[in-house]
């Protein structure tokens, strides 16, 4: 089901915009009828064009009709039906038709696929057709956001499939998947549940006060608060991991020339690109390289290599470097493992620890297959061989420690979206409030926090929204999703 | 029966329970001119049940009742027997004030005032009929075919629409206390088109005080500062209440007689209320649960009436009395009254909008337990409101909505009107999320205004409440300025309360904020001096001032949607996108607002969305 539209949310935007320069006001036209190109900017052997709203049928049989001769309302829903597509000037293609009648459609809408010719220049004449049929370009995130109107989709499930589409790496694509089948509702339908039982147990006791009732003491509110605020801390534990599986991790690789640094770049992209020789400031230009690895997808910078300069393009080189590890999430910093640090080696660590970067720093000791002699000088480290492929795994294991994720399981839920992390870290906090309400205030005001929370989980969830969010979050999509 | 025409009326009260009391005491105050019809005229203003008003919740209700100008908060001040406020140490919007109150006193009381009302009739009278002509109200008959004509009808039947009183195997039509029942109003109300749903309640035995070994039992005594719930009286307590437990005794008694409790053997048919069970119940829903508490409340100072609360029951006299003789100092206990049980009927209130009258029929209001509620305090408040109203309308006035932003009673009738009930509905705290805003202790700042604008509340008591508010606002503005001077009362007094000395001075106000801090503290502190009440409530706006403001920015979100009208006459079968379960809803329930739509159930975040954006399109396709 979910991956059938996968394919249509690519969307061509630059027809789209000339067609339509207005602001993102789409909430106003959402009961229109509008379409979008379905399938990728491109040349292919087929496009898909998609209307929906109430006029979807009649703006299709504007453009397209049937080669039976069979009048084009005849045409049976969800079945295929091949025709030619015309405009004002005439036939121009032949293709199918698909038509999805209300409420059976992925927007809960009248819908018409055609599916022309997948040439740049017929996709673009065919979508001008449809516009001049009475049809408006979809808005970014259009399609999903009248799915999730007409209650097709629930928001967790609509924001999974942005992830679906949006997905740059494999593990980043289960956890989407997985989250668009409802798990991610289901783990903070179990948060609510249990907050809304303690929560129940304070107004039980607030609202009887007479009645003989065990009360629940503060401390055992305490108690299980702290259990339900470190359940929902371990989703938005996982938002580190979240992240660099959804949008990646910045990584610098720095070391003096010749220790391997573009070996560890070649073994990480499992590619020869950067050039690898023996002479010493080969690689000058920093080089950035998209890989994934072990789920997580780095973005990797290898650095021109640290050492005292001495031609000006090498100093620009070197500068940049350090600018580079700045801005970086990780920094793997090589050494060559096989001989004694020298003075080169002391000054990235310097710079390393000067500007606060030991804890995101992982020490290379590369070269190991030619014996290791030198210790490490920082504390996280890994012995490894580029050349060889050893140490792979623990330099895996090193990643996930920097970013906090090394207790999330591969069966965790994953938080990869930032709204739902923000929302999540609200709800944490508001409990985290009520805990403190405990020793300062009183029962009646834990409550309170307690209600906040259960507002934010709501939100995470999508059970509970207001009409700014949606907005915000559909137009976040990709158009035309 | 030959039927003829009687003396016309603007409002026609059914009822004169604690609904139809304020219902009709607003409606002659407000210049309309009002009958009460009461089955007997000897027993207005009966309590069937607990000889108290307030409670959780209801406190709240009684006080908000005061503010807007209602009876009830003035009448139990008056016939008080012994006043605590509950919660005091669970905070500040959960405190609740609960007075236990003299019964008969309490009828004398009430009949004294509507006999002093100008332009109210009481009338005795068994009305058969609610007379109506093109969707409107013209008039009500009674029994002996007396049609009288009127503009505006408020139901406020209580338990004795089609009342029926079980003890045991026993059943017989009845109103609460014996009364007569009113039999013939309730299919005349279906003809109507009024659906109705039957609904159960029960009240436990009383007995003679003198058959009570009171030196075994808990001694309950009221606050050593009684409050009160109006600002016109002020009394001392005068009797004490008592507490005494189940045992296992009394629950094998229970388990071995089950089968003779017309609840368990099917023959009340009634939805009970499940926060108000009968011991019957609470012994099979809790099993493992070693005692319950019974409290006994004296009926009035001038019998010897126990009410044993806690042991409300439906099963056979001598199986009752069985029960209450096992539990520690009632072994002798002779009983003066037996516990019953009684099935009513009433209204599904979602056929109303917030103003408490009939979508369908207009001049048709209702209120109390005919509205699908339980208690004398939600009765009251609803019979004020429906009072009002009623008023309105005959005077052709905007009618009035009190949001659930601003009240309890607000909160009780849009949950009402909005979500139904399917037990009677009781107000507890936890029915507000703005509860921290709606004290009992700002009560008269929240509702008075109103009270004075429609003319329940007189000039004078409102001059008092303007100066009483100033005074308030002043304290705090002093607070603010005033400076505590460091030194070694101030670090005394922190390290007292677990803070570190701090050696120098802060605003009186900084001091107040931190927890465990009281204003008392405080005055000590700063020799300044005012009035108790100002001191405490001066004292809850500032220690909360963080959580005050972050309800009043909740308030202010809840109202952007409250504002959002649906225009009345609103085709949602034509809104493409809804699903079918909230297009029937919406249709039955016709919201006046988004805000009200999203709180009905069956109504989900998309439908609201869908509706916004056809709103927001001027309805149109």
């Amino acid at each position: 089901m979910i991956e059938k539209y996968i394919a249509f949310y690519k969307i061509i935007a630059y027809l789209q915009k000339k067609v339509y320069n207005q602001k993102n006001c789409f909430s106003e036209e959402l009961m229109s009828t509008v379409a979008a190109i379905g399938t990728p900017h491109g040349k292919g052997g087929v496009s898909m064009i998609r209307i929906t709203g109430e006029d979807a049928f009649n703006v299709a049989g504007r453009v397209f009709r049937t080669a039976n001769g069979m009048p084009f309302e005849s045409h049976t829903p969800e079945h295929t039906c091949y025709g030619i597509f015309y405009d004002r000037n005439g036939e121009f293609d032949d293709g199918i038709s698909v038509l999805y009648k209300a409420p059976r459609s992925f927007t809960g809408e009248d819908t018409a696929e055609l599916f022309c010719h997948g040439g740049l220049l017929v996709t673009a004449r065919l979508l001008r057709a449809v516009f001049a049929a009475g049809a408006l370009p979809a808005r970014a995130g259009e399609f999903t956001k009248r799915a999730f109107v007409n209650g097709k989709l629930s928001l967790t499930r609509a924001e999974a499939i942005g992830g679906i589409i949006d997905a740059v790496s494999n593990r980043h694509l289960d956890i989407s998947s997985k989250q668009a089948m409802g798990s991610l509702s289901a783990k903070i339908d179990e948060i609510i549940q249990s907050l809304v039982s303690v929560s129940a147990s304070v107004y039980a006791f607030i609202d009887y006060p007479d009645e003989d009732m065990t009360d629940m003491t503060p401390d055992e509110m305490r108690m299980r608060l702290l259990a339900i605020k470190a359940s929902v801390d371990s989703l938005t534990a996982t938002h580190s991991y979240g992240r660099a599986v959804s949008e990646g991790l910045r990584v610098s690789i720095v070391g003096k020339p010749n220790t391997g640094k573009s070996s560890l770049l070649n073994m990480l992209c499992r590619e020869q690109r950067a050039i690898v020789t023996d002479t010493a400031g080969t690689t000058r230009d920093v080089i950035t390289e998209r890989v994934e690895f072990y789920g997580m997808l780095l973005l990797l910078s290898d650095t021109a290599g640290i050492r005292r300069g001495e031609s000006e393009i090498e100093r620009l080189g070197i500068e940049k470097s350090y600018e580079y590890m700045k801005k970086s999430d990780i920094i793997l910093a090589v050494f060559d493992g096989s001989s004694e640090l020298d003075d080169e080696d002391n000054e990235i660590i310097s710079a390393i620890c000067k500007n606060g970067l030991a804890d995101r720093t992982v020490c290379i000791m590369n070269k190991s297959d030619l014996g290791a002699v030198s210790a490490s000088p920082l504390e996280r480290c890994v012995v490894m061989s580029a050349k060889e492929g050893v140490g792979v795994e623990a330099l895996a294991g090193e990643i996930t420690a920097i970013i906090g994720a090394s207790d999330v399981n591969s069966s965790d839920e994953i938080i990869t979206n930032a709204r739902q992390y923000a929302e999540l870290c609200k709800a944490s906090e508001a409990i985290g409030d009520a805990i403190r309400a405990l020793d300062g205030y009183t029962q009646d005001i834990a409550g309170m926090d307690i209600e906040r929370a259960l507002g934010y989980l709501g939100e995470a969830d999508g059970r509970s929204v207001s009409e700014d969010i949606v907005n915000e979050i559909f137009s976040h999509f990709c158009v035309g999703k | 029966m030959i039927k003829y025409t009687a003396e016309q009326f603007d409002v026609a009260v059914i009822g004169a329970g604690h609904a139809g009391i304020e219902a009709s005491l607003a409606c002659a105050r407000m210049g309309v001119r009002t009958a009460l019809f009461t089955l007997t005229l000897d027993l207005v203003g009966n309590m069937p049940c607990n000889p108290s008003i307030g409670g959780t919740g209801k406190g709240h209700l009684v006080y908000e009742i005061d503010a807007l100008g209602g009876e009830m908060g003035r009448a139990a001040d008056e016939v008080m027997l012994q006043s605590r406020m509950l919660n005091s140490s669970k905070g500040p919007a959960v405190r609740s004030l609960r007075m236990q109150t003299d019964r008969t006193a309490y009828r004398e009381y009430m009949k004294k005032v509507l006999f002093a009302t100008k332009g109210l009739s009481l009338v005795q009278a068994e009305v058969t009929e609610v007379n109506v002509e093109d969707g409107r109200v013209v008039g009500i008959t009674t029994a002996f075919g007396a049609f009288y004509p009127v503009k505006c009808v408020i139901i406020a039947t209580g338990t004795s629409l089609g009342g029926r009183i079980i003890v045991g195997e026993e059943s017989y039509d009845s109103g609460p206390d014996n009364t007569l029942p009113a039999k013939r109003l309730a299919p005349c109300l279906e003809r109507l088109g009024i659906k109705l749903v039957r609904f159960k309640t029960g009240t436990p035995p009383r007995i003679d005080a003198e058959s009570i070994d009171f030196s075994l039992l808990e001694r309950q005594d009221g606050d050593s500062e009684p409050y009160m719930f109006s600002d016109r009286t002020h009394k001392d307590n005068v009797l004490p209440c008592y507490i005494t437990y189940t045992n296992s005794e009394t629950h094998r008694i229970i388990r071995e007689n089950l089968h003779r409790s017309p609840l368990f053997a099917g023959e009340i048919k009634g939805t009970g209320p499940r926060y108000c069970p009968s011991i019957e119940d609470k012994i099979v829903r809790f099993p493992d649960k070693e005692r319950h508490q019974i409290f006994l409340e004296p009926m009035g100072e001038d019998t010897k009436e126990i009410y044993l609360q806690g042991l409300s029951s439906s099963l056979p006299e001598e199986v009752q009395k069985q029960v209450v003789r096992s539990i520690k100092g009632l072994e002798n206990a002779v009983f003066m009254r037996t516990a019953y049980a009684i099935e009513y009927e009433c209204c599904d209130p979602t056929q109303m909008d917030a103003t408490l009258e009939f979508i369908d029929l207009h001049g048709l209001f209702g209120a109390g337990q005919f509205n699908g509620s339980s208690g004398y305090e939600e009765a009251a408040a609803q019979g004020l409101l429906a009072g009002i109203n009623a008023a309105l309308s005959v005077l052709g006035k905007e009618k009035l909505v009190l949001p659930r932003s601003e009240s309890y009673i607000g909160t009780l009738v849009d949950d009402l009107v909005t979500k139904g009930t399917n037990e009677p509905y009781r107000i507890m705290t936890s029915r507000s999320e703005y509860r921290l805003l709606l004290r009992q202790d700002n009560a008269r700042t929240r509702l008075m205004p109103i009270g004075y604008l429609l003319g329940l509340v007189s000039e004078e008591r409102y001059s008092r409440f303007r100066e009483e508010e100033s005074a308030l606002a002043e304290f705090i503005r002093t607070l603010t300025k005033t400076s505590v001077k460091g030194g070694e009362a101030l670090d005394a007094l922190l390290v007292d309360r677990g803070y570190e000395a701090t050696g120098c001075g802060m605003p009186a106000s900084e001091l107040l904020k931190r927890p465990g801090i009281t204003v008392d503290d405080v005055l000590a502190l700063t020799g300044l001096e005012v009035e108790k009440g100002i001191a405490l409530r001066a004292e809850i706006e500032i220690k909360y001032e963080g959580y005050i403001k972050r309800q009043l920015a909740d308030v202010e979100r809840f109202a952007k949607l409250e504002k959002k009208m649906i225009p009345p006459d609103f085709d949602y079968s034509k809104v493409k996108g809804l699903r079918l379960e909230a297009i029937q809803k919406l249709s039955k329930l016709r919201p006046e607002s988004i805000g009200r739509a999203s709180r009905i159930s069956g109504v989900s975040p998309s439908d609201i969305q869908v509706l916004l954006i056809r709103l927001a399109r001027g309805g149109k396709e």
